[in-house]
């Protein structure tokens, strides 16, 4: 299993940053005046590990941790835990096989048109305001500002949470929705570990040496979004 | 005044990026033979004047750029990053300074596409620096250039021309005018009474007549 999915199915607590590039100046009369950078917005994740982890049984996370450092990109799915799949669970009302005929008509800006929609009444809710989104094979996932209606129409628009930062090609492509989405993260400050003594484990009635393995900081994940 | 409609009407929310153009005259004899780097701190890659800017340039920050009322000739910095891309070649291996820079701001609406642009700065870099800065494990490199507006730049032009001989005829060569100045340089002339004052050699005459019209020529600018 990769190091930081590993991270991910074992922390203990997540903390998701997903604010913008703002400055913010208030008048005299307290009127807030907003600049805002256009920025590609990548999400950063700061997970905590607990200090239960056995030397015995982290030694091969360990190594994957030190191989990929804090330059190395990795993909990683809140998807691959049942105990996390709810974080991030679709809350629209389409079936799995509806949720696979839609593709994508065009994206430009924050403006995603969607084709193949099913034939569905027009008032059943395709998403729900900050379902999560992906463009298949392009793990930059996004979510959706608003609630979005089948509606009449042959495409819906949906307003997403940040600007089309890729640069290829994406009309026809299909989408993964909720839980089936996938991150594309680095930790630039992978945090360094300390065994402890303890952790002992009896095999054959006689007790291994072992070690608590301790991180010296939660783990930052940072978007890469460098080849988007 | 430039009236910049994606910033007037009192609004309380502006989303832009800023977009640089760095032009590099690879030789003073020849205009045309330019190197044309271009970046912004934009998401994607825009397209201005038929010029695009790429959003993997580097761009770190942009100086702030006085504005007033009237023209002013206040100076400004760009820093880029120095780690990876080739922005510490682009500034040791070309002749960076005195190369152009343009700087201007893009507007984006609420879909976040590019609806209009405002030019803000153009002017020439005079100095560059290349900083390294290192903290426990993190390793910053940063490349500053800083650059004059071009009105400075013609602030400090020097122009006008001085009253002797060499200098006249750089202008009008077959003007004999100012010929004789060497000759009545430094003279006194007591005008109605008889002349008292001799005549002095002719070598400090000339170098007295270039000072003399040095003093003029400062004078004479603008």
């Amino acid at each position: 299993m990769a190091g930081l999915q590993t991270i991910i199915d074992s922390c203990n607590g997540i903390k998701i940053n997903r604010r913008n590039v703002v400055g913010i100046q208030y008048t005299r009369n307290e009127i807030p005046r907003v600049s805002q950078t256009p920025t590609t917005n990548a999400w950063k994740i700061t997970l905590d590990m607990p200090n239960s982890f056995r030397y015995s049984e982290a030694r091969a996370l360990l190594e994957e941790l030190d191989t990929l450092d804090t330059t190395t990109p990795q993909e990683v799915t809140f998807g691959n835990n049942p105990n996390l799949r709810w974080i991030w669970a679709y809350q629209g009302g389409l079936s799995t096989n509806q949720l696979n005929t839609l593709n994508v008509s065009s994206y430009v800006g924050n403006q995603l048109v969607l084709n193949g929609l099913p034939a569905v009444a027009s008032s059943r809710l395709l998403f729900k305001k900050n379902d999560l989104i992906q463009i298949k094979g392009h793990p930059y996932p996004f979510t959706t500002e608003n609630d979005v209606l089948r509606g009449t129409g042959g495409t819906v628009t949906i307003t997403t949470s940040r600007p089309n930062i890729m640069t290829t090609n994406v009309a026809g492509i299909g989408l993964n929705v909720g839980t089936n989405c996938i991150f594309n993260f680095f930790c630039p400050n992978m945090p360094v570990y300390k065994l402890v003594v303890g952790g002992y484990q009896k095999a054959s009635n006689v007790v291994q040496n072992n070690a608590l393995i301790e991180f010296s900081d939660s783990f930052l994940l940072y978007e890469f979004t460098g080849e988007a | 005044m430039e009236i910049i409609p994606a910033v007037a009407g009192n609004k309380t929310n502006i989303n832009s990026a800023e977009f640089i153009k760095l032009t590099i005259y690879n030789d003073v004899n020849n205009p045309t033979d330019i190197s044309v780097y271009t970046f912004s701190s934009s998401y994607k890659e825009e397209t201005i004047n038929f010029q695009t800017y790429s959003p993997m340039g580097g761009l770190l920050a942009v100086g702030i750029q006085q504005r007033d009322i009237r023209v002013t000739s206040a100076d400004t910095s760009l820093m880029l990053s120095g780690i990876s891309g080739d922005n510490i070649y682009v500034v040791l291996a070309n002749k960076i300074r005195g190369s152009r820079i343009d700087i201007t701001r893009g507007f984006y609406n609420n879909q976040f596409v590019l609806t209009s642009t405002a030019h803000r700065f153009t002017g020439i870099v005079t100095s560059y620096n290349i900083s390294e800065e290192r903290h426990d494990l993190v390793d910053n490199y940063t490349v500053t250039l800083n650059a004059s507006s071009f009105r400075y730049v013609l602030e400090n032009r020097i122009a006008g021309r001085k009253t002797n001989k060499e200098s006249w005829q750089s202008f009008y060569p077959n003007d004999g005018s100012l010929n004789n100045l060497y000759s009545i340089s430094d003279q006194q002339f007591d005008f109605g009474m008889a002349v008292t004052k001799t005549t002095v050699t002719g070598s400090t005459a000339s170098t007295d007549a270039s000072q003399v019209g040095t003093n003029q020529a400062r004078n004479e600018q603008p």
